[in-house]
């Protein structure tokens, strides 16, 4: 893949293109689901990780922060591979049935850090997307700064309504989180911040 | 910790700093021997952060609308092979019909029906990352031509390559090229090379069947197909999609 064809990934993938962005996305799907898949991963595992490593992707092309030492598909694919390897490591139960190769040259090791790092975020997201339309309104016009009065009147409900649903959401938000077996074993080794 | 509305908006008045000076005090003097409620704010602190960053949370949504999407299609390809069967049995009711060359046309079913599954089934099979540290320059350059698809040089590198049993990935790139390259006994022998005890016997055995199937010898992959069954791996699905097909 030439540099201006990469190019034109990246910025298609910052700018949320969605033509470039089904492109990129067909085009690596087999690889990494072979890798997952081959190392007792399943197909939602597979969602999981490549979604994630796209959504890393994004935010450091927003930070402007994103160094690529290879290509974009090497480093794409080292990125996977090591939420991948994260995973399994920190959920002991999964059975490891053979050994995984270490692509860790693929990647440096801040970016390796940084992986470690997102692994929270990507539940939290996961499972607010989970939540009803209008649990997700209200809940993004809170995260957003809004007071109580300002969420009721853009969203039509009396006051006392809105901070009853608002808790609702937030705490069968949090509920989702709490059962994610990302979320526990990240719970129960923390990494570090 | 029993989580109340009231806790609650304790909270996010602790972390928008809109709570009234006597209950910050009151809260800070609880957050610092409460252990639960310390454990609580970090993950409601977690949720302001992530989820107040709507860009991010738009792509990954669209991500997973693409996700969909994509599905979708694999399914629709499936279908779509399906529908091809049906084709050619109305098609050969025609044929019947008016009496004409009934044996050639079942021929020419079965080798279009065969190859129509090879095509939706067959993905070639996916390359090593070519960075790897222990990677001869010799063999991240075969890596390259395969992912690049020049499966002739692939073929002439491999060929020659010393003790290419020992490296079953290379053999698979080998018979994967065989097979984009039309010489599909060639594919067999390096697929059927791959032993029952080795770690990728299994992808072995699924290419092999697919290497039947592009011969049109659908008796041959099916019982490839339900050894991959019973094998119960990442091919098994797969396969007994493919042998649905088949036995249509």
């Amino acid at each position: 893949m030439s540099s201006t064809e990469e190019r034109k990934i990246l910025e298609g993938i910052v700018a949320g293109d969605e033509v470039i962005i089904t492109t990129f996305y067909k085009q690596n799907l087999q690889y990494v689901r072979q890798y997952i898949l081959q190392n007792s991963g399943n197909e939602a595992d597979v969602e999981d990780v490549f979604q994630d490593a796209l959504v890393l992707i994004y935010q450091k092309l927003k930070a402007d922060s994103l160094e690529l030492h290879s290509s974009l598909r090497t480093y794409f694919y080292g990125v996977c591979k090591n939420i991948w390897r994260n995973r399994l490591r920190k959920n002991k139960k999964m059975v490891i049935t053979e050994e995984i190769p270490d692509d860790a040259e693929s990647i440096p090791p801040a970016v390796i850090e940084y992986i470690a790092q997102k692994e929270q975020e990507h539940v939290y997201r996961k499972h607010f997307l989970k939540l009803s339309d209008s649990c997700r309104e209200i809940l993004q016009l809170l995260f957003q700064g809004k007071s109580m009065k300002d969420i009721a009147t853009i969203t039509g409900y009396s006051e006392g309504y809105t901070r009853k649903k608002k808790f609702d959401c937030k705490r069968s938000l949090i509920q989702m989180i709490e059962k994610d077996p990302i979320y526990q074993e990240l719970y129960l080794t923390p990494e570090k911040k | 910790m029993e989580r109340t509305p009231e806790i609650f908006e304790k909270i996010e008045g602790y972390l928008t700093n809109t709570l009234p000076q006597e209950e910050l005090i009151a809260f800070e003097k609880a957050l610092a021997t409460n252990q639960e409620l310390q454990e609580e704010v970090e993950k409601h602190r977690m949720m302001h952060n992530v989820l107040g960053d709507q860009d991010t949370l738009d792509f990954k949504e669209k991500l997973a609308r693409i996700s969909t999407t994509i599905k979708e299609e694999e399914e629709e390809k499936i279908v779509t092979t399906s529908s091809f069967s049906l084709y050619w049995k109305v098609a050969a009711s025609i044929v019947i019909v008016f009496g004409a060359g009934t044996l050639y046309w079942y021929i020419s079913k079965s080798q279009n029906k065969t190859q129509n599954l090879y095509g939706s089934y067959y993905q070639a099979f996916p390359a090593e990352d070519n960075t790897r540290g222990n990677t001869t320059n010799e063999i991240q350059k075969v890596i390259k031509q395969y992912t690049n698809g020049v499966y002739d040089s692939v073929v002439i590198a491999l060929e020659n390559y010393p003790n290419l049993e020992t490296q079953k990935r290379l053999q698979l790139y080998l018979g994967n090229s065989y097979l984009n390259l039309g010489q599909e006994k060639k594919a067999i022998n390096q697929f059927t090379a791959i032993s029952e005890t080795d770690r990728y016997y299994e992808i072995g055995q699924w290419y092999l069947s697919l290497s039947y199937l592009k011969l049109n010898k659908p008796k041959k992959t099916i019982p490839i197909l339900e050894e991959i069954i019973a094998y119960n791996g990442v091919y098994k699905a797969k396969a007994i999609k493919l042998l649905k097909e088949l036995k249509k």
